[in-house]
């Protein structure tokens, strides 16, 4: 069943600016470090390094 | 085995029935190769990839999980390449099919996958949308290795500085 003849694209991955990765929409995340697996719909993602939920931000960004 | 220069970065290895394709500017550190098969694939050894280090199933299942097209494999049997499968993501008429007589188009169509790499990046692959300091750029069937452990000096995306830093997470 696919003839999408144009695709959309399935997901948005944002860049926040001294913050963290903001995932939207049809994805699947694979955490293969705690070997999980979910269909969240939006994650906002660390990338600072600090976060003591990860993959998760947990907003240590702004104490850097 | 001395490898053999195919362009300008690109490299080939091969063994008696395997050859094993490397292209170093598609890699995104991903890392699954040396976290696999060190043997085979070792990034602190010259040359890096050896084929006779390991049983060739092992090596095809190792490159089958490279997320780009920096690792690729084909039979050196060119009849044995035509029964490839699907299931091996990496053969080259998957991953780099100007390797092979054109004949099978890449495919498309998959979700979007999201991977946090162990102590390493996030992989995102597929058809999505980034949005970046205010721009949208629209990605079709691509991959993106963005940096997880802060220190990277090409962010938003992954340069491979975690190993180094002993990134954990």
């Amino acid at each position: 069943m696919e003839d999408k003849k144009e695709q959309k694209p399935d997901a948005n991955v944002e860049i926040i600016d001294s913050g963290p990765l903001r995932i939207t929409g049809n994805f699947i995340l694979k955490d293969l470090q705690r070997d999980k697996e979910s269909v969240p719909g939006e994650v906002y993602l660390c990338r600072c390094g600090k976060s003591s939920d990860k993959p998760f931000c947990d907003g240590s960004h702004n104490r850097l | 085995m001395k490898p053999e220069r195919t362009s300008s970065n690109d490299r080939k290895y091969s063994n008696n029935e395997i050859t094993v394709y490397w292209k170093p500017d598609a890699c995104v550190h991903a890392s699954y190769c040396y976290r696999e098969l060190i043997e085979v694939f070792d990034p602190g050894r010259r040359p890096w990839v050896d084929l006779n280090a390991a049983p060739n199933d092992q090596i095809i299942a190792t490159v089958d999980m490279c997320p780009t097209e920096a690792l690729a494999w084909k039979w050196n049997d060119e009849k044995k390449n035509r029964l490839v499968g699907a299931e091996h993501t990496n053969h080259v008429k998957f991953r780099r099919p100007e390797l092979m007589e054109p004949d099978q188009p890449a495919q498309t169509g998959h979700p979007v996958s999201v991977k946090i790499m162990k102590d390493g990046p996030v992989v995102i692959k597929g058809n999505f949308t980034l949005i970046s300091g205010g721009g949208r750029k629209e990605i079709t069937e691509g991959i993106l290795s963005i940096c997880r452990c802060g220190e990277s000096d090409h962010k938003p995306f992954c340069d491979g500085r975690h190993r180094k830093t002993g990134f954990a997470g």
